[in-house]
């Protein structure tokens, strides 16, 4: 539109034909050209630097370190070395709780999204368009919830006294009302963690598994099913290998955003930093430094979760470069 | 033959209606129980009522009135705002640079924007929180939205990356051809040609700092400062089982993300899982 009307505009240099005017300019433009993204990525590199890279490095720094309030006001350094390190991987609790309610919940999470997700866009992919766009349109509101939100709800569905699950257990004679706190228990308090980081992030994998379905040629299912293929041999003998790009995707980025649990943790009863049963890596390091002041030691176990992230961001990225030249 | 035929249509037509009321429970319940619960004059009895039992605004006045949400509602607006129109300008110039120059160490800017992506945010809340507390910063909206822009930019640049790439080379040359510099065919070709994926990422940065908790919840200690998240925390520790309003303040909160992010739900996806999914 606008290029169409800019080029009915009248010539802004009057009399010189175009060509002239293009090939004067082209030759100033070289160095301009070469200038030009650096002058444009400027001022979001340096944003990034400061805010990002730096910062990183300080949690580095810091996790060599004994710092605490005292350090902090004073403004001087306490090297340990690896002791932060030492404690963490040296403690029993890291191997009994820690990445159980890290690394346990992240894969039964992943397991169950890519699951259900898979299931909901092969389910989409049968309804008439409209149908299919309403459908994921609502599921996409699951979505949308915000993190802060969704959590108290789950927190007051499963509320012991007048919760919605805790009375239509009752109303099925499983229990008895204001008889079982389930944020009490660890077991049961990951399991509705885990109905709402799933609930919350199968949209994103049914939505995107539902686009690379519909690029799937119709043909190939005609030929299997004329093979005497079934729908589970379809699946995994067509479906399954053209997207498998996608999926890798989907786990991936499923599996990051599972690592790094805070807000449904944290804003559950009892999540709050008060019940060290409850805490996940991104917890620890976070009541580490803000409940008990020992900087140093939230960032070293900081520090470890990033760590983690990033070999799993390292084979994201060679997904994804096995794609595309980005 | 053919009565087996109709057969077959009518069950298929069953299962998925079946299926489809079965999505739509299981994931519109939690946004529904939320929201009807608000509006419930009895909530502290809502127990497994479907329905609610009749209807009230008094949750979202007390919530409005007493509880002061008004005041962290217009906090968390100032904050996103600083964000969304920071955010934007800077995504759209570094978009710009990566989806139409070739240069050296392009691919490295771009590995380095999809890695910071993965930062978790509970390794930076710690050094930024020492430095803001050094800068006395800590109960600053400013401060807050400065922080916000270091994971808005990133998922900015990317997803912007695409619609600066969708525009045709062609349109620029035609700007030029008409003498127009080049920072007069950026703002006045460019510009317009990408304002609806500008839309679509600034509803994400807006949605991205209107819902943050952790920084908020470090940073923020003064009550007058408190972003709607943190307001919703403090609000449940003094009225824990006062569902009633805890759930006006969470519609409050929600509705206009919902809103939001079912408008612009499709760029989110072609953004997130760019390179997977052609097209």
């Amino acid at each position: 539109m606008t290029a169409t009307k800019l080029a009915g505009e009248p010539q802004a240099g009057p009399g010189a034909p175009p060509s002239q005017e293009v090939n004067r300019r082209r030759g100033g433009y070289q160095a301009a050209m070469k200038r030009r993204p650096w002058l444009l990525l400027g001022p979001a590199l340096a944003v990034l630097a400061i805010l990002m890279l730096w910062p990183l490095g300080r949690v580095v720094w810091l996790s060599f370190q004994d710092y605490g309030l005292r350090e902090l006001n004073r403004g001087t350094s306490n090297y340990i070395g690896l002791e932060n390190y030492a404690e963490i991987f040296g403690s029993s609790y890291l191997y009994t709780v820690v990445l159980p309610n890290t690394i346990g919940f992240a894969a039964v999470c992943v397991i169950l999204t890519i699951v259900l997700g898979t299931l909901i866009a092969l389910f989409l992919q049968t309804l008439p368009t409209l149908w299919r766009y309403f459908t994921s349109t609502a599921i996409m509101v699951a979505w949308a919830v915000p993190a802060v939100t969704g959590t108290y709800v789950w927190a007051f569905i499963f509320e012991p006294a007048n919760g919605l699950a805790t009375n239509v257990f009752a109303g099925l004679g499983l229990m008895e009302v204001g008889e079982v706190n389930w944020f009490l228990t660890r077991f049961s308090f990951y399991a509705i963690s885990t109905l709402n980081v799933v609930q919350h992030s199968i949209p994103f994998v049914a939505v995107t598994v539902l686009a690379g379905l519909l690029t799937v040629p119709q043909e190939l299912y005609e030929s299997a099913r004329i093979d005497g293929a079934g729908s589970w041999r379809q699946f995994w003998t067509i479906t399954f290998p053209i997207l498998k790009p996608v999926f890798a995707v989907v786990t991936i980025l499923s599996t990051i955003w599972d690592f790094k649990v805070f807000t449904q943790i944290w804003l559950m009863p009892g999540g709050g930093g008060t019940n060290p049963e409850l805490f996940n890596l991104g917890v620890w390091a976070y009541v580490q430094s803000f409940a008990q002041s020992e900087y140093g030691m939230g960032s070293a176990i900081a520090v470890v979760l990033t760590i983690v992230l990033l070999s799993i961001t390292v084979v994201y990225l060679r997904t994804l470069f096995k794609e595309e030249e980005l | 033959m053919s009565s087996r035929v109709t057969g077959r249509k009518i069950l298929r037509w069953i299962l998925q209606a079946a299926g489809v009321i079965t999505c739509l429970v299981f994931f519109l319940l939690p946004a529904y129980w939320m929201m009807s619960t608000a509006i419930d004059p009895a909530a502290a009895f809502r127990g497994s009522n479907v329905l609610p039992q009749g209807f009230t605004l008094d949750h979202f006045r007390e919530v409005l009135g007493r509880a002061g949400f008004g005041r962290f509602m217009r906090n968390s607006l100032i904050v996103a705002a600083i964000t969304v129109a920071l955010s934007a300008l800077l995504a759209l110039l570094a978009a710009t640079a990566v989806a139409r120059f070739r240069f050296k160490f392009r691919t490295a800017i771009l590995v380095m924007i999809l890695i910071a992506q993965m930062v978790p945010l509970e390794a930076l809340v710690i050094p930024l929180f020492l430095q803001a507390r050094n800068l006395q910063m800590l109960n600053s909206l400013l401060g807050l939205s400065i922080v916000y822009l270091a994971f808005s930019i990133p998922f900015a640049v990317w997803m912007l990356r695409g619609f600066v790439a969708a525009v045709p080379i062609e349109v620029e040359e035609a700007a030029y051809v008409d003498g127009a510099s080049w920072w007069r065919m950026f703002w006045s070709v460019l510009f317009p040609l990408v304002a609806p994926g500008l839309v679509a990422t600034s509803v994400f940065s807006f949605i991205t700092a209107w819902n943050e908790f952790i920084f908020a919840l470090t940073f923020l200690q003064d009550d007058s400062k408190f972003t709607v998240a943190i307001g919703l925390q403090r609000f449940f520790g003094q009225n824990t089982a006062d569902w009633g309003p805890i759930m006006a303040a969470s519609t409050l909160i929600t509705l206009p993300v919902i809103i939001f992010f079912v408008a612009v739900q499709r760029s989110l996806v072609s953004g997130l899982s760019a390179g997977a999914v052609k097209g």
